[in-house]
């Protein structure tokens, strides 16, 4: 989709990427900083698959009853393997986040820094 | 803190939309991505590996070893979680935080009967479903990753309705170590064969498709085995 | 109709986006991002990458949204102010 010479979904993406990196700087609470990042490896993700897309195109799997132009696999292979390791990052960031408050007692980066 | 973190996305975004707006329009059949390396992908993928879905030949054939080093990554992670130490009751921090534990409720929640029986009738069709997505994935969309993720689904799902520690007994203690490595060991095993037919780390015999679909099946069913295995082992280490 | 379909689909997400920045409960944020996650998958699909939206649909939204609602749990669900 285009208005006013801009891609529509380009700019989307930008848009929620913003928004994850706003919570990721500037909130306080550990979990949302994770959420935050979350926001913006989706975006990313649906920057890439975004780009290899194809004006009237099929998904790139050449079985009877499609026809070409087909999307790039390209970009959706790479996209497969980084939600994988996204999640493995959240995974580790969680178990870490519950460490935290089972030490302290807060996932706030605001009290985590009074702490002697 | 907050016009500060402002005024940082702002300066982020400022350059992101510029690149943006130099960029080509995505669905344009022109654009750099539709005359690179991808062109070649389509129109010979098929005969070159024998796979129909051709993001799964680009993910084991053509970039086998950017997926090697992702299924490493997630067995890293899995690492990681499990050398994390663990409780702390000795910390002067143990005493709130298990105030607020009490606080909360968090500790039992009792299932409702609804959602206990809707899951235990569910997961042999999950079960069943991913093992389409496994065995179907050249040829159909699925293949060894959204089996992982079903496989773990399946167990994460009974682990809510039946209690973590009753769906690790799902896995013997003897297989685990075994299963948890399954995906890098899968590809370490294929990358040898590979090797030794054909010369190259992780080479395909282009020549012979048998060879080919078995090596390829073989790393599929490593993938979803151990990462179905790490992911649900993830859920565990953070429920218990 | 498929633009019609786009334009509810991007909206429905920059609003997910953003109630998942403003909400306080922890809950309500992580079972907002649970929904800005399947937005994402049918977008995916319409958009001709099936393999992708099912990898999202079960690891973004299955499995990240279950070890969010366990750190939940051991953890707070109140954001402090």
């Amino acid at each position: 989709m285009l208005l006013f010479g801009l891609d529509l979904d380009y700019v989307l993406v930008v848009v929620l990427f913003c928004v994850g990196l706003y919570m990721l700087v500037s909130k306080s609470n550990l979990l949302k900083k994770l959420l935050g990042l979350n926001v913006m490896e989706t975006a990313v993700f649906a920057f890439i698959v975004t780009s290899g897309m194809i004006e009237g195109g099929d998904p790139p799997i050449l079985v009877a009853g499609t026809a070409a132009p087909y999307a790039s696999p390209i970009p959706q292979a790479m996209v497969l393997t980084g939600i994988v390791v996204a999640v493995s990052v959240t995974a580790v960031a969680l178990a870490l986040i519950v460490q935290i408050h089972a030490h302290f007692g807060t996932i706030e980066v605001d009290e985590l820094k009074e702490l002697p | 803190m907050k016009p500060w973190s402002l005024l940082l996305v702002l300066l982020v975004a400022l350059p992101l939309v510029v690149g943006v707006v130099n960029l080509p329009p995505h669905d344009a059949p022109d654009a750099p991505i539709h005359t690179g390396v991808g062109v070649r992908y389509l129109a010979r993928g098929v005969e070159e590996t024998g796979n129909k879905n051709l993001v799964t030949a680009v993910l084991l054939n053509y970039r086998g070893f950017d997926t090697f080093f992702e299924v490493v990554v997630i067995f890293t992670a899995l690492a990681a979680v499990l050398a994390l130490p663990r409780g702390s009751a000795a910390d002067p921090g143990g005493a709130p935080a298990a105030a607020a534990k009490a606080a909360n409720g968090s500790d039992i929640v009792p299932v409702s009967p609804v959602v206990s029986y809707v899951v235990r009738l569910m997961a042999p069709f999950m079960a069943m479903f991913a093992l389409a997505m496994l065995f179907r994935g050249h040829v159909t969309p699925g293949g060894g990753f959204q089996a992982a993720a079903v496989f773990a689904a399946i167990f994460i799902a009974l682990g809510l309705v039946l209690g973590p520690t009753r769906v690790a007994e799902l896995v013997p203690d003897d297989w685990r170590p075994w299963l948890q490595g399954a995906a890098p060991l899968a590809f370490a095993l294929i990358a040898a064969i590979g090797w030794r037919l054909t010369g190259a780390f992780l080479g395909f015999p282009t020549d012979d498709h048998t060879a080919q679909e078995a090596m390829g099946l073989f790393l599929e069913v490593g993938i979803a085995l151990g990462g179905g295995v790490i992911l649900a082992r993830l859920f565990v280490e953070m429920e218990t | 109709m498929s633009d019609v379909f786009d334009a509810v689909m991007l909206s429905l997400l920059i609003a997910t986006a953003v109630s998942v920045a403003r909400a306080r409960d922890l809950l309500a944020a992580v079972v907002i991002f649970s929904l800005y996650s399947l937005t994402m998958t049918l977008v995916w699909q319409h958009r001709g990458a099936p393999d992708v939206a099912m990898t999202e649909a079960a690891v973004g939204a299955g499995v990240t949204t279950v070890l969010f609602l366990i750190t939940i749990a051991r953890t707070t669900r109140r954001e402090k102010p």
